[in-house]
């Protein structure tokens, strides 16, 4: 689960001007490149040479043991290819549905377990974190298990309701709603964390002033809690979106990307185009489709982010 | 400094990148073995589960033969042990001296990367007879050379719940064709309530069992598109008249086949002979309760098998004792005992005929009431239909799946559904439709 | 008494979560305790069974778990200690210093968190290859060392830093790494203990790139070994899922432990402004 934290402050130092002189400038130029040495120079070494192998794999068909140059083919490739678009469509729909679902859930349950009476708080707050740290192989097999259509515990519970069993991961539409329910299954735990953490921190004073200005407690909810969390929201919000557009290791080993396609994302779509059909050409060119749809999607909520400032 | 730093890092992206250019292609064909050179020295063989078991327990009897030499067995798991071999075929370097890879896996990486495997034909010589041809047909390349030397077969027959046919009042044996399978069906369906067969649709792997049957792949010889075939509507036709009639039983995955016959959810079981390891382990309870009789014919009197499963070892031409490696795979498979030894201790069937004479597979086996279900399979083995498989086998075969979902479940006319597959294919891979006659 | 009725739902609200979240692990618990098969029975064992001992044998008979889990340990703890470090520093670089290229190194790391993984695999597998570094721990450590996500929280860490400390210490003479180590770095312990306990996590857990580079079982960090016991015709579930249970414990512990550390160091990157 790849995160960023996209607030890129240009809030000058304390005392910029301060001091003043060129040789000041200078000593603060230099002691930077130092510091950032290890990391530029790792990142150079090891990420350089295998993202520009990509880009120019990319310009490559190949097929039988041999790559012919092919120029922008495998880019124009994208656009016809109807897995590319229903792997888009997937991570849309995943995006438009679970992330809201899950930062909601989250917020619900930290502004829950920061009642100040409550009890049990470090046992509840570790129980919910406890899907983060699984082990995926260990997760997904047991989801498996549990959704049979035969027998899994979950088709079990609906009988014991008086509800027909769901064919979970052999319908399309079924498997897109289990999908959906591991993901928020593993990751809302972890989020409600961080939002709580963004609760605890909000200063006692403003809760009470609201409650002497007579606020109610929806009132003291949407007025108070929710401008104070908006950068922890905002936070959850951006590292769910980045990880729904990545998405791979849940429907890799859940479903595989089926039944029909119903769950392919691009990231697996892409492995399997790479590891399957041997095409490295045309799973980078699938891969720099993603990156530029996420950097436009990273854009847009930078600019939505800046606005509300 | 900073200047430095802007200048070095598109250099050295430069100066690696020309490494790449070259990278993914091996350089040799590879070393021609000899088939009784001296051996010396040690090499790394890759595998997973039992096959692995085997090779630790037979590498002890090697090396014992021959002093000297040490043979290291790495299990890397089947699960993710494609994405491992393939990533070191394409970059040329990572892989051992002799990998395992599934008869089904080889045509793929034989097309792919055709100068990555090391031909094995002098190692054997005339000895490439007495394989299973289907597996050796699996494993060669266009140009006559075999990539890699079949060891265990997946020749699939029928297991039947004699209890269910029993009670519908039904003779498994006088199961000749599939449609008396199906009127067997709804008899057993009537009498039980229990469906024929439990099966994954969404893998594809009942509908390409059927089709192999019937001798034909995805392919024909000349890589055109056989879906349209007659054959490959019968096979699809077939399925879904099973589901329409309610004799299917559709599960999910390894563990939903396994739970199903467990549970007792079907009357019969269309499954390869390593089945029986999974009936033996996890099964003890349906003891006596199961016979093997061969596949039901399309026609009658036509083949009552096919394949599912089976693995091979290749020796790959970045191998670093190729000799070595050559050595003990002749070890291991073209020898009789070797692999009857490898029958009795890993249930692993052999693909190499001659073993199939051995007394092991004429004695009676208790957990099926004391049948020599292993006689059948041996007679079946040598009949197995050779197919075509070419490079686009992975990515037809997720199109195949979506077209057997789609007839069977969602009601689509099977014909239909195949030509529609036909056409995304043709579309993907650039390879035309067979004209059927 | 009105009061105890009005948090009640609140207690259920979390009691369901919390069971919702720990119920996969209660199978776990159950599952190491039977026979695989006895988990494809129906019904489903709903209590724990006798099998424990014989499970935890086999498992480390057939992947040498003390040993799989020591090298995880051992790449996990080596990789967290470095990667922070590298994480800290080019953090703090970003966040206090102005140089030219500033702008486009922070590009650059957006951009590395942008690019699935999966795509870069072949090459950097070419690369290892090359550098003779294939089933070496060195590549399991290296090229992953810096970290975007890391190099992002301590930027915001170090943002938020007063500058009149760093001032202070410049005056009295301390040369920069110095101010670094004394003065900066013990203040952002808290963000410092949420990346470690981050960092060490995905490390714990990372899968694929292990998978590729692991040739040797005693190599092995614990997601490849228990992927070694997915087989082709078998799969030891009850094996599995016992050592899935033994491999979760340690971070269970970890956090735990560090919790309040974690949750507000997590919060002074992301929540002021």
């Amino acid at each position: 689960m790849t995160s960023t934290l996209l607030r890129p402050s240009r809030r000058p130092s304390a005392n910029a001007g301060g001091r003043a002189g060129a040789r000041s400038t200078a000593r603060r130029r230099r002691p930077g490149y130092w510091f950032v040495l290890p990391a530029v120079g790792l990142f150079a070494i090891f990420f350089l040479y295998p993202l520009l192998s990509s880009l120019w794999q990319s310009f490559f068909s190949t097929t039988g043991g041999e790559s012919t140059w092919v120029g922008g083919a495998q880019y124009l490739r994208l656009f016809h290819d109807p897995l590319v678009a229903k792997s888009l469509f997937n991570v849309g729909l995943i995006l438009v549905i679970q992330v809201p679902l899950m930062v909601c859930t989250a917020l619900g349950l930290a502004y829950l377990l920061n009642q100040s009476w409550l009890r049990f708080r470090t046992g509840f707050r570790a129980m919910h974190f406890l899907p983060a740290v699984t082990t995926l192989v260990a997760y997904s097999l047991v989801f498996r298990v549990m959704l049979a259509t035969d027998g899994g515990a979950v088709n079990q519970l609906l009988a014991m309701v008086g509800m027909s069993p769901v064919d979970w991961l052999n319908s399309e539409a079924w498997s897109r709603v289990a999908l959906i329910a591991s993901i928020t299954w593993r990751w809302t735990g972890y989020n409600m964390v961080i939002i709580l953490a963004g609760l605890q921190g909000i200063p006692a004073e403003l809760y009470e002033a609201a409650r002497i200005d007579g606020a109610g407690r929806w009132a003291i909810f949407t007025k108070i809690v929710i401008p104070q969390l908006r950068p922890v929201i905002l936070f959850s919000s951006i590292t769910s979106t980045i990880g729904a557009l990545q998405l791979f290791d849940e429907n890799f080993i859940l479903t595989g990307g089926g039944p029909n396609n119903a769950t392919l994302t691009p990231v697996l779509y892409l492995y399997k185009v790479g590891f399957q059909q041997f095409d490295f050409g045309y799973a980078s060119a699938i891969a720099w489709l993603l990156v530029a749809i996420i950097a436009v999607v990273s854009v847009v909520q930078f600019a939505i982010m800046k606005e509300k400032k | 400094m900073p200047k430095a730093m802007k200048l070095a890092a598109p250099l050295l992206a430069l100066a690696l990148l020309s490494g790449c250019a070259t990278g993914g292609v091996p350089s040799a064909a590879g070393t021609k073995l000899s088939s009784d050179a001296a051996v010396s020295g040690q090499i790394t063989v890759w595998s997973w589960d039992v096959a692995a078991t085997a090779l630790k327990r037979l590498s002890k009897e090697y090396t014992k033969e021959h002093p000297g030499t040490t043979i290291n067995v790495v299990d890397i798991g089947y699960d993710n042990a494609y994405d491992k071999m393939s990533v070191g075929l394409q970059a040329n370097s990572g892989l051992p001296d002799v990998i395992t890879v599934e008869t089904d896996h080889m045509p793929a990486y034989i097309h792919q990367f055709p100068k990555a495997f090391t031909d094995l034909k002098p190692l054997i010589g005339a000895d490439e007879a007495q394989f299973d041809p289907s597996k050796i047909s699996a494993s060669s390349s266009a140009d006559g050379k075999l990539l890699s030397m079949p060891w265990d077969s997946g020749t699939v027959a029928l297991y039947v719940r004699t209890d269910y046919f029993k009670a519908a009042g039904v003779d498994p044996n006088k199961l000749a064709t599939w449609d008396d399978l199906i009127t067997a069906g709804e008899k057993v369906k009537a009498a039980t309530g229990h469906a024929l067969i439990s099966t994954d649709l969404s893998t594809g792997s009942l509908f390409q069992m059927l089709l192999q049957q019937q001798g034909q792949g995805i392919f024909t010889p000349d890589g055109a598109i056989n879906l349209t075939s007659a054959a490959a509507v019968k096979a699809l036709a077939l399925i879904k008249t099973m589901n329409d009639k309610g004799l299917l039983d559709n599960v999910k995955g390894w563990d939903g086949r396994v739970t199903a016959t467990k549970n007792g959810k079907s009357a019969v079981m269309p499954e390869a002979v390593w089945w029986i390891g999974t009936l033996t382990g996890e099964m003890p309870e349906l003891a006596n309760k199961i016979t093997v009789v061969p596949l039901p014919a399309f026609t009658a009197g036509g083949t009552q098998t096919s394949n599912d499963g089976g693995s091979t070892l290749a020796i790959p031409t970045q191998a670093k004792n190729p000799q070595l490696a050559g050595s003990f795979v002749k070890f291991m498979l073209a020898n009789k005992d070797n692999q009857v030894s490898m029958m009795k201790d890993e249930g692993l069937f052999p693909s190499y005929l001659p073993a199939l004479d051995a007394p092991l597979f004429h004695a009676p086996q208790a957990y099926f009431g004391g049948e020599k279900v292993y006689e059948l399979f041996a007679a079946q083995t040598p009949k197995i239909p050779s197919i075509i498989y070419t490079s686009d086998n992975a990515k037809a075969g997720d199109t195949v799946s979506s077209a057997v979902v789609a007839a069977v479940l969602n009601h689509q006319d099977p014909a239909a559904a195949l030509k529609s597959a036909a056409e995304q294919i043709a579309t993907a891979t650039g390879r035309k439709i067979a004209q059927q006659p | 008494m009105t009061q105890t009725l009005k948090r009640l739902p609140v207690y259920l609200v979390l009691l369901v979560g919390a069971a919702l979240s720990i119920i996969p692990f209660l199978w776990m618990v159950i599952a190491s305790t039977h026979t695989t098969a006895a988990l494809f029975a129906t019904p489903l064992p709903l209590l724990p069974g006798g099998e424990l001992w014989k499970n935890l044998a086999r498992l480390q008979q057939e992947t040498n778990f003390s040993q799989v889990m020591l090298n995880s340990l051992v790449v996990a703890v080596i990789y967290t200690a470095f990667s922070c470090v590298v994480s800290a520093m080019c953090g703090y670089g970003l966040a206090k210093f102005r140089f030219r290229g500033r702008g486009l190194v922070l590009g650059a790391v957006l951009l590395t968190m942008m690019i699935p993984m999966q795509v870069l695999l072949v090459p950097l597998f070419q690369m290892m290859a090359s550098l003779g570094w294939v089933n070496s721990y060195q590549a399991l450590i290296l090229p992953f060392l810096a970290n975007a996500f890391g190099i992002f929280l301590m930027r915001q860490a170090f943002l938020d830093f007063p500058d009149s400390l760093i001032e202070s210490a410049r005056i009295d003479g301390a040369g920069e790494l110095k101010t670094f180590y004394r003065i900066v770095m013990p203040v952002a312990r808290p963000q410092l203990a949420a990346l470690m306990i981050y960092t060490f996590i995905s490390q714990w857990n990372s899968f694929i790139w292990p998978l590729l580079m692991l040739n040797t079982e005693d190599k092995y960090t614990l997601p490849v070994a228990l992927n070694t016991m997915i087989g082709l015709s078998r799969v030891d579930y009850s094996g599995l899922m016992l050592g899935s249970l033994l491999a979760t414990l340690p971070l269970l512990l970890v956090f735990i432990i560090f919790q309040k550390q974690f949750v507000s160091g997590l919060m002074g990157g992301a929540v002021k402004g």
